[in-house]
């Protein structure tokens, strides 16, 4: 296989929902960053290799905003990572405000501190799906519905202050807004989804509590430089984000452990001494989407061999990165034992994923948790069966299993 | 070994503390990095320098 002379046009098909399509190891090879056309037809740069994925993410030549964001080159039809997002003129400032405001909400400590919450949590699903399994005549119940999906949507709740009543409605939002090739559904999401936080927020702000939309709320009417739809638009994106990305990992993580059999079974041996490396290992080859993370250049730059123009969109694959075999040995298989212990599944630099914390330690928990309480777990169906969502975020739509 | 921390440098991603507790904690009021124990024993080295690796903002030095 060589790379094709024309531009390559993006998403690359994928054998499953675990696999990569097999061109990224061409590409990390031959092209590490070559010309693509996007999934909305625009033409843009991919990365595959460790090192320039890395190296692009802490670069702060490249951003998130646009100089002149309607012209810039569009990435799909969704409404999440699908353009430019922010003021080109204050990213910056805005970018660190916002961490300085969230990032004590987030921190490890923190995080430690909800795990006997999360355990609470996590154990009454386990016990609800061994009532399930009594009752199922064939024997299988759901560990999506019943474990992976609950859990991120209800810590993300607790902390963010809001209304587990109302997750029918946001999460039909959050899936809308990452569909692709829905049209202009995605963008008619995104405004419901702003509509419902601006009524969110207004319910709260007579009644502040000790929660992170209460925190920012408090922020915004505090400081005249922080605008009320910035706000907004970051309270939905914490709201998505918190759920549907560690969702969508337990599933991977569940489905790694569980097509591995050894694996599986040595977890069980020793839940707690194997967890984090395990964890780690399924945020390193958990590879959600088919996509990447979404750069422009704010100026020209030269990086290994190709010359990117400012304005020129670019997306850094960490699905890639993380299986790049001049970094990782046996870069493919899931090893937790492996020597290699760094990662990209939480990106890398100044925007490096500020619920990490948060979701390895629901990761720690739910797998200490079925390795102890369901070590005879295992698919009810093949890998290959098993429905992809058509979303940027990927994931499985079910997880059917049995003991 | 001697540990340093650039606390200009870090992102607060709490990164060091979940890989070494015992050398790293964060601030409360802000999650910038803090240095509990600047010269940690030599049976800490494997996870200080993983703490060093995984830093997303490269705002730790760990000599030995």
């Amino acid at each position: 296989m060589s790379v094709a002379a024309e531009r390559l046009q993006l998403p690359f098909a994928r054998p499953n929902v675990l696999d990569l399509a097999p061109l990224y190891e061409v590409l990390r090879r031959e092209a590490p960053i070559t010309p693509v056309t996007t999934p909305a037809g625009d033409p843009a740069w991919l990365v595959t290799r460790f090192e320039e994925v890395r190296d692009l993410l802490s670069d702060k030549r490249l951003g998130r905003s646009h100089p002149e964001p309607e012209r810039a080159s569009r990435i799909t039809t969704a409404a999440v990572q699908d353009g430019p997002t922010g003021n080109y003129e204050t990213e910056e400032a805005d970018h660190a405000r916002m961490r300085r405001l969230l990032t004590p909400a987030f921190s490890a400590k923190r995080m430690r501190m909800l795990s006997d919450y999360m355990q609470q949590l996590v154990d009454g699903y386990v016990d609800q799906l061994l009532v399930e399994y009594a009752d199922a005549t064939d024997g299988v119940v759901d560990l999506h519905t019943g474990l992976a999906f609950p859990l991120p949507v209800a810590v993300i709740c607790r902390l963010l202050g809001v209304p587990e009543s109302d997750t029918v409605y946001f999460h039909s939002l959050s899936e809308r807004m990452a569909s692709l090739g829905t049209g202009d559904d995605a963008h008619q999401a995104r405004e419901e989804f702003n509509r419902y936080m601006i009524g969110l927020v207004e319910t709260k702000r007579p009644d502040l509590g000790e929660d992170v939309i209460s925190d920012l709320i408090r922020a915004q009417s505090a400081d005249e430089t922080f605008d009320y739809g910035e706000m907004v638009r970051l309270c939905v994106g914490l709201l998505f984000a918190g759920h549907e990305t560690t969702v969508n990992r337990i599933g991977l993580g569940a489905l790694f452990l569980l097509t591995h059999r050894d694996q599986w079974e040595a977890l069980t041996a020793d839940p707690v001494g194997r967890v984090n490396a395990t964890v780690e290992e399924i945020m390193r080859l958990g590879a959600p989407g088919d996509l990447g993370l979404l750069r422009y250049a704010h100026t020209d730059l030269d990086v290994a061999g190709a010359t990117i123009r400012r304005g020129d969109a670019v997306i850094l694959s960490i699905n890639a990165a993380n299986r790049d075999a001049s970094v990782y040995s046996d870069a493919e298989t899931f090893d937790p034992d492996r020597p290699e212990r760094t990662h990209l599944g939480f990106g890398h630099g100044s925007h490096f994923c500020i619920g990490a914390s948060l979701a390895r330690t629901e990761l720690r928990v739910v797998f200490t948790t079925l390795a102890r309480r369901l070590p005879g777990l295992r698919l009810a169906k093949e890998l290959d069966e098993l429905e992809v969502r058509p979303t940027l975020t990927g994931g499985v739509t079910s997880l059917p299993v049995t003991w | 070994m001697k540990v340093t921390v650039d606390q200009g440098k870090c992102v607060g991603s709490g990164q060091c503390v979940l890989a070494a507790d015992d050398v790293f904690d964060q601030r409360d009021e802000d999650g910038i990095v803090t240095l509990l124990d600047a010269d940690p024993p030599a049976g800490r080295l494997t996870d200080v320098r993983h703490a060093a690796l995984v830093c997303p903002a490269s705002a730790i030095i760990v000599e030995e």
